[in-house]
């Protein structure tokens, strides 16, 4: 029982930046219509520069806000300098140009901050726990989960009550519509890239923190959230923020039950084992939890 | 230029090659992909060979994005199960190599055909989805036997001419009474090979099937209402496709001699394979041949000319490398949609209004 709801809390944990990146997979795919393969660099970007801020000094919560806007600001340049010159092009062009991109911003993390792992400040004790009936929880964990939590609810007011989330909404449903209403088409993708990135540098931050570490390696988290992103539907931030969550809870569920029955098979099973959920689950329902079903006409 | 002869008999639409221009240009291609190895460096040889694997992977490709319109990113899955038979066969079992390839080709249709039930349900983004799904299961099964796989040290690639015989690199082979290297040896082999692949696909382009697949990428619903079996089509392009990938996957894995999974399965091995095809041009049999070409000359030309700069230097051969043909690919797929073949048909059709503009 105490290891269960041990894995259920890290799980959650892992779960919450699941959701954060899906998220943010979600709210580029809406706008532009681009699955943006760079998105786990944007994550990576948010992490390194986090700790380099730190480090100059800044108070940590100034510095989250600035990683926040920075990675924004990166994504809005590459949804600007690449990406809009290719609307209406085929799907695959968009996949291999931001595969493309993420390799190159890949070289670049890795010539401004090397390979060697580094560890994320945190204002509390990295290492402390708190106790919830009988289990133990890290501190960063529960931080993880809060500030998550926070964030959706701020994304929820954002989207369905402010001004430019009627905007993204009625962007998402038509263009060309939304473009004739005269909402600013154009802001609407840039605004939405910079909310992806700023998700996605949140995401880095604590994904980082002290039980992972930050390394080069740590866009494959990106990889690791398709089945989220999938199994929720390409279109719905709720169906990414469930699926996230629910990613995370099984994965870890997964590692701490079903690896060791396996042996040698048993081996990051957890990691691929996600996979072979989306595609058994795909089948039964094509377009995801929440997704839209396309009406077919000849 | 002439411009295309009219057709006037059946006979006619039928040939392979319509004009004597295009007779006299596959010719000349023939004539250079045969002679060139006699007169090259092995370093061109190396190139030589590595454009032929790519071409057949890339007709692979090609047959399902080009011809049926379904996008795998998933292609790498299946060299990687082509390139770790012709591993495990020839290594651990002595199989020469011609007996290897049916069974790589043979193995990784089967993984290909059951994708099939997912890409008769799924479309676009999701089907993408499954197919990367795809990679990291085959690359999680590679690494759960190491004792057969090689596990994360990696794999040795011999290439046998018969059962526990010579290998291809130690091996003999004299013609005319010079005797051949082993890297030449191995580039006649992958230039038959390619041209099988080749007019294989430009064959199957013109047949019903061929018809049936273009009409499933175009509009599907409307191909199903037309009378096209939607379902078959897709089947028999994932079949094909993973075929022609075992094959490339084996003869990827001859011509580096070593595989390790992690470079063998791989994202990025997908997408060079995207970017062949979108480079030379969508739906077209030559498209995958120049879109090799090119993409191994742009490879190459990064590595020479671009190796120079301050900050470059200091990245590994493979970094500069992929960095570089990121960012030569991304610009050309923005400057150029259509890839090669568009760039193509816009000299075509200069010197055909010739004088005039248009």
């Amino acid at each position: 029982m105490q290891t269960f709801l041990q894995l259920t809390f890290s799980g959650l944990a892992l779960g919450s930046i699941y959701a954060l990146v899906a998220l943010g997979f979600v709210v580029i795919y809406r706008a532009s219509q681009v699955l943006n393969f760079a998105h786990g660099e944007f994550v990576m970007l948010g992490a390194f520069l986090m700790i380099s801020l730190v480090q100059v000094g800044m108070w940590w919560i100034v510095a989250l806000g600035v990683t926040m806007a920075v990675t924004g600001g990166v994504g809005m340049g590459v949804e600007r300098a690449v990406l809009r010159p290719l609307i209406g092009r085929p799907v695959f062009v968009t996949i291999i140009v931001t595969i493309f991109v993420s390799a190159l911003m890949r070289v670049a993390i890795f010539v401004i901050w090397g390979v060697s792992e580094r560890g994320m400040p945190t204002p509390w004790d990295s290492t402390a726990v708190v106790e919830v009936m009988g289990a133990r929880v890290l501190y960063n964990s529960v931080a993880t989960i809060g500030a998550t939590g926070l964030v959706l609810f701020s994304f929820y007011q954002l989207f369905q009550r402010s001004r430019v989330g009627v905007h993204m909404r009625a962007t998402a449903s038509d263009q060309e519509v939304a473009l004739g209403l005269g909402i600013p088409v154009g802001r609407v993708f840039a605004f939405s890239w910079f909310l992806a990135g700023a998700l996605a540098a949140l995401a880095g931050v604590f994904l980082g923190t002290f039980p992972r570490n930050v390394d080069i390696n740590m866009w494959l988290i990106a990889l690791a959230a398709f089945p989220a992103v999938l199994i929720g539907g390409l279109e719905s931030p709720l169906g990414a923020v469930i699926g996230g969550l629910a990613l995370g809870v099984v994965q870890l569920l997964t590692q701490g039950y079903v690896n060791p029955l396996l042996g040698a098979f048993g081996n990051n099973f957890h990691q691929v084992f996600p996979y072979a959920i989306m595609i058994a689950f795909l089948v039964v329902k094509p377009y995801g939890l929440f997704g839209s079903r396309e009406v077919e006409r000849v | 230029m002439p411009t295309k002869p009219l057709s006037v008999r059946y006979e006619d639409d039928l040939r392979l090659l319509s004009s004597r221009w295009r007779q006299a240009g596959v010719i000349l291609l023939v004539l250079v992909a045969l002679v060139f190895p006699l007169r090259a460096s092995s370093l061109w040889l190396t190139l030589g060979s590595e454009i032929l694997v790519l071409t057949v992977g890339a007709v692979g490709l090609m047959i399902l994005t080009g011809f049926t319109g379904q996008i795998s990113i998933g292609h790498a899955a299946f060299i990687g199960i082509g390139g770790y038979t012709a591993a495990i066969l020839g290594g651990t079992y002595g199989v020469p190599f011609w007996l290897i390839l049916p069974v790589a080709g043979v193995l990784s249709a089967a993984v290909g055909l059951a994708i099939g039930p997912f890409a008769l349900r799924l479309k676009g983004l999701y089907l993408a989805i499954v197919t990367l799904g795809l990679i990291f299961l085959v690359a999680h099964v590679l690494r759960s036997f190491p004792e057969v796989t090689g596990g994360l040290a990696g794999i040795s690639v011999p290439m046998l001419w018969w059962f526990d015989g010579p290998t291809v690199s130690t091996s003999q082979v004299e013609v005319l009474g010079t005797p051949l290297s082993s890297m030449i040896q191995k580039y006649y082999i992958f230039l038959i090979l390619t041209v099988i692949a080749v007019l294989f696909a430009t064959n199957l382009r013109r047949s019903h099937t061929g018809r049936s697949m273009a009409a499933v990428r175009d509009r599907d619903v409307a191909a199903a209402v037309l009378g096209v079996d939607v379902a078959r089509t897709k089947y028999i392009a994932f079949g094909v496709s993973s075929f022609l990938a075992g094959v490339a996957g084996a003869m990827f894995g001859w011509e580096a001699q070593f595989l390790t999974i992690d470079a063998t399965v791989n994202l990025l091995i997908s997408v060079e394979y995207i970017a062949i095809i979108v480079i030379g041009g969508l739906g077209t049999v030559v498209g995958a041949v120049f879109g090799a070409v090119v993409f191994v000359a742009f490879g190459q030309f990064a590595d020479a000319f671009l190796g120079e700069l301050p900050i470059i230097s200091e990245l590994s051969g493979a970094q500069r490398k992929a960095a570089f043909q990121a960012i030569l690919v991304t610009s050309f797929l923005m400057a150029e949609p259509l890839g090669l073949f568009g760039i193509w048909l816009r000299v075509k059709s200069y010197f055909m209004a010739w004088p005039f503009r248009y």
